[in-house]
């Protein structure tokens, strides 16, 4: 399966501009991490391509074929997580599933639910009614819709909000091996998320993409940008000097500051930049731009 | 497959909701308040008060009921966000087709429900008049097809709106329309149907079919409607013009849209059911037609088909007319505005002739050219649904044709000549209807009816002969006895539904009671031909009337509920005297009835009649037991009535308080004093042979034409009595 994006944009009735003049490829089998802060286009760009919204510019191709011809083709092979959904409380765990798999035209929808069920460790709470279930659990009730009729093209929005972590890596594990032979598109703000999965990651700010390409791409692109010193070292507002405060360790010799910045000050020593330092010096360089 | 499969999922989420099964409940019980609160069936017929009204009440409730539940349902599913789900799985259209498709489902359910809970009721509170047909269909279009407009129009209103106070406030304004300004249009009170009456003894496929084309009127043009909306339903964030626009690229969508919604206002222009006579009913364009030239009618014949199954008539007529004026005349008639005419042929040949678009009184004018030959053979072919007054759309299912069934009045049996001239022998008519052989026919009037032929296909021929331009002929599956008393025969006809109640009433004794007691004390009736006089149970119609050598018994007079009313006679037997007591007191004489509060009406006389007539069968002491003593009794409670004595508080009361009560004062007053008073009057002037030789004088007095009415006065004046002479108090 293969998704173009050409120069997508977005613009909401109300004036506001989500999206700009996104180009992209995604292509199976991959799982691809979309990351950017709050606000930054990601659940518009979900929508889009689930068909849930309709772009006002430029064009979503679903295997060459325009989205709007091929709607009733990619739904049949999507597994959606919205970042905002709700159940139909009065049903069983195993009952919504298999309306879900109904919707999806699953033949054998039995097992297929009970496939999910397993693959998202629910299968104690398949009986109970839905209302009943804890915030987690009902996370991992949409999880298992998602996931039901091993779609080909599996979208994610912030689906680890609310699980514990142990279920977060569960559910890293479970989508690394989905993506396996599908496409997978997890949108998320935890980088830890995508980190140790993601064979492929897009970075976007203000409806921008700011970055495509592998994680360690993106890694390579903040080496020597990354620097760690003691806060006590610093006169001045770090912020006024070019630095962005990643990480502050208070410790027994007082407080370790680990920051990112185009140029880096002398008192800060080089450290080698991990996933999260290089999405926030990226984020700060677009911040500073 | 799938749709299905989704069909019934979204009915099994459904019915796991709370809301549905309060929805559910209420509308299983709202039948109830048809028996309590909301009775739009006025007639006194046991199927009108326990069948129609539960039924209309259940429709009106149930169908708000169910719309609010869909608009609650549709709201619930897209605040809950699900629809963030369900969305990218299928289409939001498909999903607002399951939807609206389960909450049909759903109400089909609870139909089924409500009408499994309310047979056993119904069954009990009718007795031996219920009928399983009338219970199936009186369920299924009163209250079944309310339901299903309800939730159409909820639906579309939210589909529409997205919003759940506006959808709301729609659905309100919508059902408020047909409770309150559109409950008197029969064709627009979706909610409501307008329905009157249902006969207990006979069919009342007329009405079902009324409410029926209403009703799917209504589904079209609702459907019609949501379809609309339907395409309107929000799509990939388009907004409303936008998501319509989309939705319409597939041609065939706003056509069915477009299809449905002209098949409601075609259905509504060309309704078969009521004719668009001229509402100014003091109009008689007809009736001052001048008489052809010259032409007179010296016999006519017609042969009637009526096709019980369809509610429809087909017929051949003939007129022999002598056209002595030398020229071409034009004949008019009065047809059945729901009949085509054709063939009109003169001698043979085709005459010109053209129908009219004006209607008056149930009729449009056929107008035939015949030619200047002295002797003229008129023959026409007509044909059709015959179509009922608009006059009297709100009190329809007179033109009642079925195999249990009919009544054929003047130009609804054959078209009714409207300006030809008798000629020496009148009128002199042939009548052939072809009917199943369980109806018997009944020509309202002096006249008989035969059988001359049985067919193979299980009807039979009747004829009867008639002398008028008109003529009526009711049919039926009648029971006939015939009653020596009098000295006339009472040919005395009831339907066969009617038959345990009649029997246990002791009709037969009753009739032969009242004529014998009536005869000898006040006289024959004025209808009464000499010989043979027929009492035939109509259809419910609102009242009797009466013709020469016939005489018309509405059937809600005879009802179990009616026959043991205590006010009217002492039982069921007596209570069948004194309806048919009527006959002298209200029909032989009659009585004005423009203000229905006035204690002096035909009841009083007749109540007085029947009590006279139970002494005779029962003896003095009986007599006084269950009558004087028993209005004694109520008039004495009467005047120590607090309302009675303090009217000023009763004026302070709600309207329908008031009228409640008013209601309950005007019967003892008429049902209860007026007879007391005639009871004392008796006393005063001379005892009972004296009462009997002034009301016998009053029955056989010199009519005014312009005001034919008995007064209280002239009783009074015949009494020799004043009001104070009268006075209880």
């Amino acid at each position: 399966m293969k998704i173009e994006l050409q120069n997508l944009s977005m613009i909401y009735p109300n004036g506001r501009q989500a999206l700009r003049n996104l180009n992209l490829s995604l292509e199976a089998p991959s799982l691809v991490g979309l990351l950017g802060p709050n606000g930054a286009g990601k659940s518009t760009l979900m929508k889009l391509l689930v068909a849930a919204l309709t772009p006002t510019g430029g064009s979503i191709l679903v295997d060459g074929q325009p989205l709007e011809r091929a709607e009733r083709l990619l739904k049949a092979r999507l597994g959606y997580l919205p970042q905002d959904f709700g159940l139909f409380d009065e049903l069983t765990t195993a009952q919504f599933l298999d309306y879900m798999a109904a919707l999806k035209g699953i033949r054998d929808s039995r097992a297929a639910v009970k496939e999910v069920l397993q693959a998202v460790n629910l299968e104690e709470k398949a009986g109970a009614v839905l209302r009943t279930l804890s915030g987690g659990q009902r996370q991992r009730a949409g999880i298992a819709q998602a996931l039901l009729g091993n779609p080909q093209l599996l979208i994610f929005d912030e689906p680890t909000v609310g699980l514990d972590p142990e279920e977060r890596v569960h559910f890293r594990s479970l989508f690394s091996r989905a993506a396996q032979e599908r496409l997978v598109l997890l949108s998320t703000h935890i980088i830890e998320d995508v980190q140790s999965v993601c064979d492929s990651l897009i970075v976007i700010d203000g409806g921008q993409i700011l970055f495509a390409g592998t994680p360690e791409q993106l890694i390579r692109s903040a080496s020597g940008h990354v620097g760690v010193f003691w806060e006590k070292e610093v006169s001045g507002e770090p912020e006024k000097q070019g630095l962005r405060i990643t990480a502050r360790v208070h410790t027994g010799q007082g407080i370790r500051c680990r920051a990112v910045a185009d140029e880096l000050p002398a008192y800060a020593r080089p450290e080698e930049p991990t996933l999260e330092d290089a999405y926030l010096y990226l984020i700060s360089r677009e911040v500073v731009r | 497959m799938k749709m299905l499969l989704l069909l019934s999922l979204e009915l099994r989420r459904l019915l796991q909701s709370r809301l549905t099964w309060l929805i559910a409940g209420l509308t299983a019980l709202s039948p109830a308040l048809g028996l309590v609160l909301y009775q739009p069936a006025s007639a006194e017929t046991m199927l009108s008060m326990y069948l129609a009204n539960p039924a209309i009440a259940g429709g009106a409730a149930g169908g708000v009921l169910f719309g609010l539940l869909s608009v609650f349902e549709l709201d619930r599913t897209a605040r809950s966000r699900v629809e963030a789900l369900t969305d990218a799985a299928v289409s939001p259209l498909v999903m607002a087709l399951v939807r609206l498709l389960a909450l049909l489902a759903g109400a089909l359910l609870m139909l089924g429900l409500t009408m499994l809970l309310w047979l056993p009721v119904s069954r009990g509170l009718i007795g031996s008049v219920f009928d399983g047909t009338d219970y199936i269909l009186a369920y299924l279009f009163f209250m079944g097809l309310a339901l299903p407009l309800g939730i159409l129009s909820a639906a579309s209103a939210y589909q529409l709106t997205r919003r759940l106070d506006l959808s709301l406030v729609l659905f309100a304004v919508f059902a408020g329309l047909s409770l309150t300004v559109w409950a008197d249009d029969w064709q627009l009170c979706w909610l409501n149907p307008c329905v009157w009456a249902l006969s207990d003894d006979f069919s009342n496929f007329r009405i079902f079919r009324s409410v029926a084309y209403m009703r799917l009127t209504w589904l079209a043009a609702l459907a019609g409607v949501w379809t609309l909306s339907w395409l309107c339903v929000r799509q990939n964030g388009r907004g409303l013009f936008r998501s319509l626009l989309w939705s319409a690229r597939r041609i065939y969508r706003p056509a069915v849209t477009l299809l449905l919604l002209v098949c409601a206002v075609s259905a509504y222009a060309a309704q078969p059911l009521v004719d668009r006579s001229n509402p100014d009913e003091t109009a008689a364009k007809f009736y001052e037609l001048p008489y052809a030239e010259g032409v007179v009618c010296t016999g006519r014949s017609a042969q009637v088909f009526p096709d019980t199954s369809a509610g429809a008539v087909k017929g051949r007529a003939s007129y022999q007319l002598r056209n002595t004026s030398g020229r071409e005349q034009r004949v008019a008639f009065g047809v059945n505005p729901g009949y085509t005419i054709s063939h009109v042929r003169a001698d043979g040949e085709a005459a010109p002739f053209s129908v009219s678009s004006y209607q008056e009184f149930n009729e449009a004018m056929l107008e035939v050219v015949i030619p200047a030959a002295e002797q003229v053979e008129l023959t026409m072919e007509y044909e059709g649904f015959p179509r009922e007054n608009r006059n009297l759309s709100v009190m329809q299912g007179s033109m009642e044709i079925s195999g249990e069934y009919l009544c054929l009045e003047n130009a609804a049996l054959s078209p009714r000549l409207m300006n030809v001239l008798p000629g020496e022998d009148g009128y002199p008519a042939s009548i052939e209807i072809t009917l199943p052989a369980s109806m018997t026919v009944i020509p309202f009037g002096s006249g008989g009816a035969g059988v001359i032929a049985e067919h193979e296909d299980g009807t039979r021929t009747w004829s009867c002969e008639m002398n008028s331009t008109g003529g009526i002929l009711y049919a039926g599956d009648y029971i006939r006895e015939d009653i020596e008393a009098g000295g006339l025969t009472i040919e005395f006809y009831y339907g066969r539904r009617h038959q345990a109640v009649m029997e246990a009433a002791g009709a037969a004794d009753a009739v032969r009671a009242v004529v014998e007691c009536c005869t000898e004390h006040y006289g024959s009736l004025p209808f009464d031909t000499g010989s043979r006089l027929k009492l035939i149970q109509s259809r419910v119609s609102g009242g009797g009337y009466a013709a020469d050598g016939a005489s018309l018994l509405d059937e809600a007079d005879f009802t179990a509920a009616n026959l043991s009313d205590a006010g009217k006679g002492a039982g069921a037997g007596e209570v069948m005297i004194h309806e048919l007591v009527h006959q002298w007191w209200g029909l032989g004489n009659m009585f004005d009835v423009s203000d229905p509060d006035s204690p002096w009406s035909a009841e009083g006389l007749t109540v007085y009649t029947t009590y006279r007539i139970a002494r005779e069968l029962y003896g003095e002491a009986y007599a006084q037991e269950n009558y004087v003593e028993q209005w004694q009794k109520a008039v004495d409670d009467y005047y120590l009535d607090f309302y009675v004595r303090n009217p000023d508080y009763l004026a302070k009361l709600p309207a329908e308080k008031q009228l409640e009560i008013t209601n309950h004062l005007t019967y003892v007053r008429q049902y209860c004093e007026m007879p007391l008073k005639i009871w004392k009057a008796e006393a005063l002037a001379g005892g009972r042979e004296a009462m009997d030789q002034i009301l016998s004088s009053l029955f056989n007095r010199e009519l005014d034409p312009a005001y034919p009415y008995l007064t209280y006065q002239e009783f009074l004046d015949a009494c020799g009595l004043t009001e104070e002479d009268l006075s209880l108090v």
